[in-house]
């Protein structure tokens, strides 16, 4: 069959300073396909991809739009030829509905030159009906779900008459359940005549939506296949260059004295509803402990609550004997706890400090990184390189800002940080969420390595191949209760699939 | 926080030469000659011992009230009422001047600027409690306590405090209390530095200790951060920090305050006038929120400030003319972007990666 070629970048070629993102890269993309760019951070997929859409100029190479060569150096200019992006961090304004943050700078006007509102909205929910959408005219986005959010930025290009979306990573942000939703989307998007690049590294969601894949490593593009001929496997060991192994390595748990046992456990969220009720769970030294679950069932709060971050209504926290459930999370680290956060940006990392500054936070106060209070910056800096090779930390310097870091990167500096401390109990929360494949299993390798090393580890996840692939003893969470035990060499994901809607019977 | 860089060198020198050039404008248009203005200007600035003392004297507060204002922006707190706590300070150390007799002049001193650093701290220590406790934003309450510092000050000198019958004024300060002015003729005093060292403290203080750690933990921006939940992550309690770092920020202020009237003045009135707590905000920025830049930012518009009344008392520029100037610069200085076009060049490519080299 032959296709039209929406897209032809040929022979791109973009350097930064020190850096060369994009190296004689070929890419691409039939008219009505979905087309998979995958890679792991800073192979130089965002530099194609704004390259694409007019925010970078590449230094060589031309772009062929629908059979004519283009030069797009600007974003209008993209929009123009019918090319739209939704970005990774979203941009609509939060006081705005859907239909307002939608029309934002092509406003249509009425015979007196204001906006038509109505006009506005009904011109929204016609596309949005169109494509099956279902949008809430009147709802802020402030108020609306990251899926809400993210489909309103999708109407966004579509009210500009594009008919190439580039999608960057649109999953890192959304539930299992809003990632189907965003696959049907997709689906109705390309049966209507839209042709689609879809960014990730997560290479189920490639088998499972895309026509095509591009694999991209160093900058360069590593391989072109058809998504029904290839494996995950393979296209793993494209995007890493070597082979991954996607099971993780480890030998039979070895479970050793009690370190934490949490009994009755009740816990209330930010809007003050129930959202732990009644946990049970026991961690012994030497195992894994998994927590699956859709997210929302309070997993958030039950980390909160062990972390010290929120106190809880009832029920105790043995730790080594002690009872920690009313004590400060500055008490409970110093106890040799360590926390991964599920929020990296926020709460586990200040993204404005140096990255050395944020792999100190748990070790500033002791000898030898300062001594009465006073920093021996030269062992600070050595304790901080340190971590940099371990933890294979991406980056020229630890003086840079970690905002400088690719999420992936990022993601380590809090790994690194956490585990650093010899922890007795490391409490990993999403631990590899927006973190490219390569360096999940790096993570899964350390918190195996805390297991053997005599270490407990709590791995909450709502990806249920990590939880099931990495942790010795599985709870699955299920309305601020654990509903069911499992061991996780003797359940299937259908079967877990049940126990996580509620049904254990 | 970003250090600094070449380009930074590079974007002080294109404001400077843009700057130039509207001021060439602007002083030919007015019918003056602008030759002229640019040499009293510089002379003012930096020639001879007065001029320089001058100059140095205008930078003292500014060194302060920069430092004061970029710690409480390290901290994570928006504060930009510094002017507020220089207010309060100096009339509370020109009162300790008089009001205290017998002391010797060490101690004396050391009272006066104690005092009116610990007046100074209390008056930020209101909208620290309420952003911590009420949550009330302190960009909008330390607005208004610039306000009322300008009215409480006003009322205390024409009122409880006043001892002139003739104008609304404080007691003179006794001899004891007096930062010793070291020229003829300019009010260059020793508390230049004791604003030197505080800044240099400061620098230490950040970036050296535990305890500039922790307050930096939840902020270190331009952007008021606070309340930082990698702080409480970490089991570093922000609040404590907020309130910390808004207390020395208004200490320092009320340093600022209290050496203008312990050094310069020498008595409080009411029709005393600051704006340093002002300039300051713009100061710390240019100086990338380091007390090293703050210093560095302040001897420079010091002497331009300096360099600018001597404008006005040589020639027939209007004052107003030179302000606009000043205001120009400071401009184009913060304006990143005029360099945006040269980083195409290899040269300055070069030159940047080599002065941005780190230790680290």
């Amino acid at each position: 069959m032959n296709k039209e070629i929406a897209i032809h970048l040929k022979n791109i070629t973009k350097s930064y300073p020190g850096v060369i993102a994009n190296k004689n890269v070929d890419f691409q993309v039939n008219k009505g396909e979905i087309h998979a760019l995958v890679g792991e951070n800073g192979a130089g997929k965002s530099t194609l991809m704004k390259i694409l859409y007019g925010i970078e100029q590449p230094d060589e190479g031309e772009i062929v739009i629908n059979g004519s060569m283009e030069t797009i150096n600007k974003v209008e200019t993209a929009i123009n030829l019918g090319i739209g992006m939704v970005h990774q961090e979203f941009t609509l304004v939060p006081s705005f509905t859907a239909p307002e943050n939608i029309g934002l700078g092509q406003e249509p006007k009425n015979s007196k030159g204001l906006v038509d509102w109505k006009g506005l909205n009904k011109s929204v929910m016609d596309i949005a009906e169109k494509y099956g959408f279902k949008v809430d005219p009147g709802l802020k986005m402030i108020d609306a779900s990251v899926g809400v959010q993210q489909r309103t930025e999708i109407l966004k290009t579509l009210y500009r008459n594009a008919n190439i979306l580039i999608l960057d990573e649109p999953t890192a942000v959304l539930t299992p359940q809003e990632t189907d939703e965003l696959f049907n989307v997709i689906r109705t998007l390309v049966n209507e005549g839209k042709t689609v690049i879809f960014i990730t590294h997560k290479l189920r969601e490639v088998m499972e939506i895309a026509d095509r894949v591009t694999v991209m490593r160093a900058g360069e593009v590593q391989g072109v296949s058809e998504t029904k001929n290839t494996s995950i496997t393979e296209l793993a060991s494209q995007m890493v260059g070597r082979e991954v192994f996607l099971q993780v390595k480890k030998d039979e748990a070895d479970p050793k004295d009690e370190i934490l046992n949490v009994e009755n456990l009740w816990v209330h969220d930010a809007r003050g509803l129930l959202a732990v009720n009644g946990v049970e769970m026991s961690i012994k030294e030497g195992e894994i402990v998994g927590i699956a679950g859709v997210e929302g069932n309070g997993q958030t709060e039950l980390v909160e609550a062990l972390t010290g971050l929120r106190k809880a209504s009832r029920g105790k926290i043995m730790y080594l004997g002690e009872d920690i459930a009313s004590s400060t999370p500055k008490n409970i680290r110093r106890k040799k706890i360590a926390h991964i956060p599920e929020d990296r940006t926020n709460t586990g990392l200040n993204t404005q400090l140096s990255i050395w500054e944020n792999l100190i936070g748990n070790s500033y106060f002791r000898k030898p990184l300062s001594s009465k209070g006073i920093f021996n910056l030269k062992k600070v800096a050595k304790h901080a390189n340190k971590l940099k090779e371990d933890f294979d930390i991406r980056s020229p310097n630890v003086s840079l800002k970690v905002k400088s870091l690719s999420g992936g990167n990022q993601q380590k500096v809090v790994v690194a940080r956490e585990l650093s401390e010899d922890p007795t109990l490391t409490i990993a929360s999403q631990p590899t969420r927006g973190v490219d494949i390569g360096n999940i299993e790096a993570i899964h390798e350390q918190l195996v390595q805390m297991r053997d090393d005599g270490g407990a580890v709590l791995l909450v996840s709502a990806e249920l191949d990590e939880v099931m692939a990495v942790a010795d003893r599985v709870g699955v969470m299920y309305e601020g209760q654990i509903v069911k035990w499992v061991n996780p060499k003797e359940v299937d994901q259908s079967q877990m699939g049940l126990y996580m809607a509620g049904v254990t019977e | 926080m970003d250090k600094f860089s070449f380009k930074d060198v590079l974007v002080t020198f294109a404001g400077l030469f843009i700057t130039t050039l509207v001021a060439w404008v602007l002083i030919t248009s007015t019918g003056n000659n602008p030759s002229e203005v640019a040499k009293y200007l510089y002379e003012g600035g930096f020639k001879g011992t007065r001029n320089i003392a001058n100059s140095l004297y205008q930078a003292t507060p500014l060194i302060l009230t920069a430092t004061a204002t970029l710690i409480s922006f390290r901290v994570g707190m928006f504060n930009i009422g510094i002017n507020g706590s220089m207010y309060v300070g100096a009339l509370y150390a020109g009162w300790a001047g008089y009001r205290f007799t017998n002391l010797g002049h060490f101690s004396h001193v050391t009272l006066c600027i104690l005092i009116g650093m610990t007046v100074g701290a209390l008056w930020m220590l209101l909208p620290a409690l309420l952003r911590v406790y009420a949550g009330v934003s302190e960009i909008i309450s330390t607005i208004i306590l610039n306000f009322v510092a300008v009215l409480f000050v006003s009322y205390m000198a024409n009122g409880p405090f006043r001892a002139d019958p003739i104008a609304p004024a404080t007691a003179r300060i006794l001899e004891t209390a007096e930062l010793k002015q070291i020229f003829p003729n300019s009010q260059f005093n020793t508390g230049f530095f004791i604003a030197v060292i505080v800044a240099i403290l400061a620098h230490f203080v950040l970036n050296k200790t535990t305890f500039g750690y922790e307050l930096r933990s939840g902020g270190d921006g331009l952007v008021g951060v606070y309340p930082s939940r990698f702080s409480s992550y970490l089991g570093i309690p922000s609040d404590r920090s907020a309130i910390i770092g808004m207390l020395i920020s208004g200490a320092l202020g009320g340093l600022a305050g209290a050496i203008e009237v312990l050094g310069a003045v020498r008595y409080f009135f009411q029709e005393l006038e600051f704006n340093q707590g002002f300039d300051g905000i713009l100061i710390g920025i240019l100086g990338k929120l380091e007390p090293i830049g703050a210093i560095i930012a302040s001897l420079f518009y010091g002497a331009i400030k300096n360099g600018g009344f001597f404008v006005d008392y040589k020639t027939d520029v209007a004052r107003e003319i030179i302000i606009v100037l000043i205001s120009i610069l400071i401009f184009f200085v913060s304006a990143q972007k005029i360099v945006k076009g040269l980083e195409k060049y290899p040269i300055v490519k070069k030159l940047d990666s080599f002065f941005s080299r780190k230790k680290m």
